[in-house]
């Protein structure tokens, strides 16, 4: 009997850890922190490695996410849907930019705010935007300056072989 | 072909040899589905016996406690270790946190604990069981009008199935919470930025897909169990042997289910 006492201990112990654990994240990570955002659209030219649930960010400070990215079909831009932080209200004309997170891929939406007085209303559009940056198509640019120069859309073109000899 | 077959006793003799094999594979097989499906049948009928199932309940759960903890705690800890420097080989030891905590809720998780178990628990019911069967308390059971399915084998079932899931949870943020002194302690990582990058990446379907994975653990470690003590034939060395075999087949069905389950899982 003495010996399922211990066992009942370190049971315990053990559930104690854990909540002690899960409590701590929970008060650190920043849960139910936005429960009702408020919805704006932006249209981009090219999203990239752009991804629901990506980041929203001003300043680097993260104020919402990427809901939904769906392509409109008339002009063949893609439409992201961000959900923002209700206490942040942007102005009119700020501009979204798709940037990468780093050179190994994932992307976020960086808001550089504006100076118009009134602010983005809640499913408002943001006019001012700027794509992802294509950067093999960059690259590709940079290797064959000599080819005829590829739209900006050669992102949808395969990467150019590299030249054998230089 | 019949001919051949009756002209040269040989081949005749490879047929029968084939066809034997391939009964005594499918025959047991059979026999594992007929008897879950007593075992699950007896679940949902009276009489219930709400004692056994309490006392299972915190004999194959609470007292398993411990050992699934620490196992957590160090697999988590040396995950973020490998991590961190498998992941400098092409500097991204920031994604650590997230690797981590991906790797325990979807697989680690509800796997290690399943294991734990199927040590743990399958041995125990299997030796338990079979220790009944062969000084014939099971017999003795059903003299009594007690049916050992409701009996012993229903209430082991539901308590593993109902009591891995909330193991796995434990082991989940005991791991994670390994990873993490790691992280902190030793590779210099921001407590509460790990808490954030972690929370941020993880989906609730990564934690609920193990622990559904859990539960169908939970089911075949108490079925095993359950199974190879029932079935256990000729004293000491039939009880000795149910266990190991409980032990070897329920961690072989785990990591096959674990498979199946996770190919499901990846096509949302």
């Amino acid at each position: 009997m003495r010996e399922q006492w211990t066992e009942i201990g370190m049971g315990l112990v053990v559930l104690i850890l854990a909540a002690a654990f899960l409590i701590y994240s929970l008060s650190v990570g920043d849960f139910g922190s936005k429960p009702g955002g408020y919805d704006v659209i932006a249209r981009f030219g090219q999203v990239g490695a752009l991804a629901p649930g990506a980041p929203v960010s001003i300043a680097g400070v993260k104020v919402g996410t990427v809901s939904r990215i769906t392509l409109d079909p008339k002009t063949y831009f893609a439409v992201a849907r961000l959900s923002l932080d209700p206490s942040v209200k942007l102005p009119a004309d700020s501009t979204a930019k798709v940037t990468s997170d780093s050179l190994l891929g994932g992307a976020h939406v960086a808001i550089a705010p504006g100076a118009a007085i009134d602010n983005l209303k809640a499913g408002g559009e943001i006019e001012n935007t700027q794509g992802a940056v294509d950067l093999f198509g960059l690259i590709g640019q940079f290797i064959r300056p000599q080819a005829p120069a590829p739209p900006a859309a050669a992102a949808t073109s395969p990467a150019p072989a590299p030249p054998t000899t230089y | 072909m019949t001919q051949a077959s009756l002209a040269t006793p040989a081949a005749l003799n490879l047929v029968r040899l084939l066809g034997r094999l391939a009964i005594g594979a499918i025959r047991p097989v059979g026999a594992l589905a007929l008897f879950a499906l007593r075992g699950v049948s007896a679940l949902f009928s009276p009489p219930w016996f709400p004692r056994q199932l309490l006392r299972q309940v915190s004999s194959i759960g609470f007292f398993s406690l411990p050992v699934v903890g620490l196992t957590a705690a160090f697999t988590g800890a040396a995950l973020a270790l490998n991590i961190y420097s498998g992941g400098g080989r092409f500097n991204a030891e920031q994604v650590m946190p997230q690797i981590v905590a991906l790797g325990i809720t979807r697989e680690l998780g509800p796997v290690l604990a399943a294991l734990m178990l199927a040590g743990r628990v399958s041995a125990a019911i299997a030796a338990e069981i079979g220790a009944m069967r062969t000084t014939e308390q099971i017999d003795a059971l059903r003299t009594l009008s007690t049916d050992p399915f409701r009996y012993l084998i229903a209430p082991r079932l539901a308590a593993a199935v109902m009591t891995l899931p909330l193991l796995t949870v434990v082991a989940d943020t005991i791991g994670v919470a390994g990873g993490w002194l790691i992280g902190v302690r030793l590779l210099h990582f921001n407590p509460t930025a790990y808490i954030r990058s972690t929370a941020d990446f993880l989906q609730p379907w990564d934690v609920g897909s193990g622990l559904i994975k859990s539960a169908v653990f939970g089911f075949i470690v108490a079925l095993m169990g359950c199974h190879h003590g029932y079935n256990a034939s000729g004293g000491a060395h039939g009880v000795g042997r149910a266990a190991t075999q409980a032990v070897v087949s329920s961690a072989i069905l785990i990591f096959a289910a674990d498979y199946l389950l996770t190919t499901l899982f990846s096509h949302p």
